[in-house]
């Protein structure tokens, strides 16, 4: 349903590793909600949260997600909101603040292998001040007792988005497909935006991709070779030899920091499952 | 109106690091050195900006002088903004006697007889460069002093340096004032931006040193160099190929520094070549690519790219040229015919 996932497109998401939470059940949300705006009041009075001022009042709310997920196997995905109100002023309405999620698409990798007592919500994207993930993030592995790791984006990972990415079918006027490498070790650091025409660059990974719903890493590699020696021919620079840090495509944006954006509810699923396989594989 | 224009030179005092503060005060002249012994200037940047600001208003300051308070912080801090190039051109060779006067009459007769509602600024500086500052109005609003353009001319040189504000709209009319102010029949803009105004400036006057290409390999040249390692047992393996990488950057970039870009960047239209070897794409429409380079100081870090091992040397020309083509962005095709693989540039 594409309007209740409206909220998460085109928001920068920070993602986050999380191993599977012990004795978590989503009939006691509103009692969690409760208990995690008491240990955000307690942070308050103890200095934490800085980014608010003294008179905001914060309301926590958890929910459920039914509709982000893979198969009946994954776990519905829950999301955490903090809003806050002005405590001064009466009518003041309440403002989101920040915003995180729990999610699981197709993780039976790592649900099948679970005991009983766990849920495995394994992927988390974060929205909003890093100060508040932190206070959620420790509340959860104390209630819980699981671990929060952010999740990197591997160069190699990225060249995989950019090539299914690439591949998707998209309208006309699509952004795009842009690569963003960057140079970090010279005297003067040099950053490279390598950005192709989307109907070009579908065309090369249509010629390159040969079996239909299957893709191999000789295919992202040789994807990614064409460019590199298309960029080669013309600047004498080796592209492979340098950092890609961050791929944008019509569908999402991805930063090697594991940062995420997406941009169109079609591919949503189709990302969260990619980003779950990673989360699964840093768990492990 | 005088809190406005009080209010303005706060805002520009701001801008000041603390220590200059003085210093362009007494540059700019409108407080006398007895005023501005009065002033605290250890005191925090915001409280010695409002005692100047109410200095200044007691003193009766209009927005033309407090005007050229900008243009003198814009004078030594012009990097903080974006500076394009424009070459004006004339037919015929004859070189006018460069009148000062008159330019400054018809640049403001041209602005004003469109614009009503225009604030402009003249100083001179000693390299003949003339900065002119221009605040933009509408027909029904007084000029807005947040909102300058800077036009930076060397009288005796066909360009002009342009820092337009977020107003584009009024560069037609700003490029017009100054084709007929300075006798020229028209102005282009280069594809040339930076905002280091003096690195653009040393591009087009080619105040950079120059390297001269040439196509004759030279036999390697002595080189004073301590040997780099006593041990004779220890051999440096591409020690030639490093000299070689060392030896031609050298001749594509020159010895002396770059001058000062941020950006380039190239809109390419070419076809896609595939090597024999992967068989794929073939196809006659070009591969249509936008490739941008940015950096603090870029070619800096381009002529360290070879020797670093990530690029080949010598590095392409569509980098190396930008000094010499006064560009740093560009439009490259396919050149047909002769030559399959080279690139032209419009």
């Amino acid at each position: 349903d594409p309007q209740k996932t409206a909220f998460l497109l085109r928001k920068q998401w920070t993602l986050y590793s999380v191993t599977p939470l012990y004795k978590f059940s989503s009939a006691n949300l509103k009692e969690y909600a409760r208990l995690l705006g008491a240990f955000i009041a307690a942070e308050k009075q103890k200095g934490f949260a800085v980014e608010v001022g003294v008179d905001l009042d914060i309301r926590v709310t958890f929910s459920s997600l039914p509709d982000l997920r893979g198969s009946d196997q994954d776990h519905a995905a829950m999301h955490v909101q903090l809003s806050s109100r002005s405590v001064s002023s009466k009518n003041s309405e309440e403002k989101l603040m920040w915003s995180g999620w729990f999610c699981c698409v197709s993780g039976d990798d790592l649900s099948e292998n679970i005991p009983e007592d766990f849920t495995c919500l394994p992927l988390f994207l974060a929205n909003g001040a890093e100060s508040y993930a932190a206070i959620v993030g420790s509340w959860f592995q104390k209630t819980f007792d699981c671990r929060f790791r952010r999740l990197a984006i591997s160069p190699l990972n990225l060249t995989w988005m950019a090539a299914m990415w690439t591949g998707c079918k998209v309208e006309k006027n699509a952004s795009a497909t842009e690569l963003v490498f960057s140079v970090p070790c010279l005297p003067q650091p040099l950053d490279i935006s390598y950005a192709i025409h989307p109907e070009d660059a579908k065309a090369l990974w249509d010629t390159v991709q040969k079996t239909p719903g299957e893709i191999t890493q000789e295919e992202v590699d040789l994807f990614m070779d064409c460019l590199y020696s298309h960029f080669h021919r013309h600047f004498k620079i080796h592209l492979s030899a340098t950092k890609l840090v961050k791929v944008s495509t019509a569908i999402a944006s991805a930063h090697c920091d594991g940062i995420i954006k997406f941009l169109q509810s079609k591919y949503l699923i189709g990302v969260l499952m990619l980003l779950t396989e990673l989360a699964i594989s840093q768990i492990q | 109106m005088d809190e406005i224009v009080a209010e303005y030179i706060r805002r520009t005092v701001l801008k000041i690091p603390r220590d200059e503060i003085k210093t362009m005060l007494q540059t700019w002249g409108f407080l006398s050195e007895r005023q501005l012994q009065t002033l605290n200037f250890h005191q925090t940047k915001d409280n010695v900006s409002q005692d100047v600001a109410q200095l200044c208003e007691d003193n009766s300051v209009d927005i033309k002088q407090a005007a050229v308070l900008d243009i003198i912080y814009n004078h030594i801090y012009p990097n903080k903004r974006i500076w394009s190039v424009y070459q004006m051109n004339k037919t015929g060779e004859e070189m006018d006697f460069f009148d000062l006067t008159d330019f400054k009459k018809k640049f403001k007769r041209r602005l004003q007889s469109a614009l009503k509602n225009v604030t402009i600024n003249f100083r001179e500086y000693e390299d003949n460069a003339i900065w002119i500052r221009i605040a933009w109005g509408t027909p029904y609003k007084k000029p807005n002093q947040y909102k300058t353009s800077y036009v930076v001319y060397h009288s005796q040189t066909p360009y002009v340096f342009i820092s337009a504000s977020v107003l584009r709209s009024t560069l037609p009319l700003l490029c017009q004032a100054l084709v007929v102010a300075s006798n020229y029949h028209d102005i282009r803009e280069m594809e040339l931006r930076s905002h280091c105004l003096n690195s653009l400036k040393d591009i087009v006057f080619k105040r950079y040193s120059q390297t001269f290409q040439t196509y004759c390999p030279r036999p390697l040249q002595e080189r004073n160099v301590a040997p780099e390692s006593v041990d004779l047992r220890i051999i440096q393996e591409n020690r030639n190929e490093k000299e070689r990488i060392q030896r031609v950057n050298r001749e594509v970039f020159g010895d002396g520094p770059q001058p000062k870009l941020e950006f380039a960047q190239y809109k390419l239209e070419t076809m896609f070549k595939s090597n024999p070897k992967m068989d794929v794409l073939d196809i006659k429409e070009p591969f249509r690519c936008l490739v941008k380079f940015s950096s603090p100081h870029l070619l800096e870090s381009l002529k360290s790219l070879a020797p670093a091992g990530l690029a080949d040397a010598p590095l392409s020309p569509l980098l190396t040229c930008i000094p010499q083509k006064a560009r740093n962005y560009f439009k490259i095709r396919e050149r047909k015919g002769i030559f399959p693989g080279s690139f032209v540039s419009p």
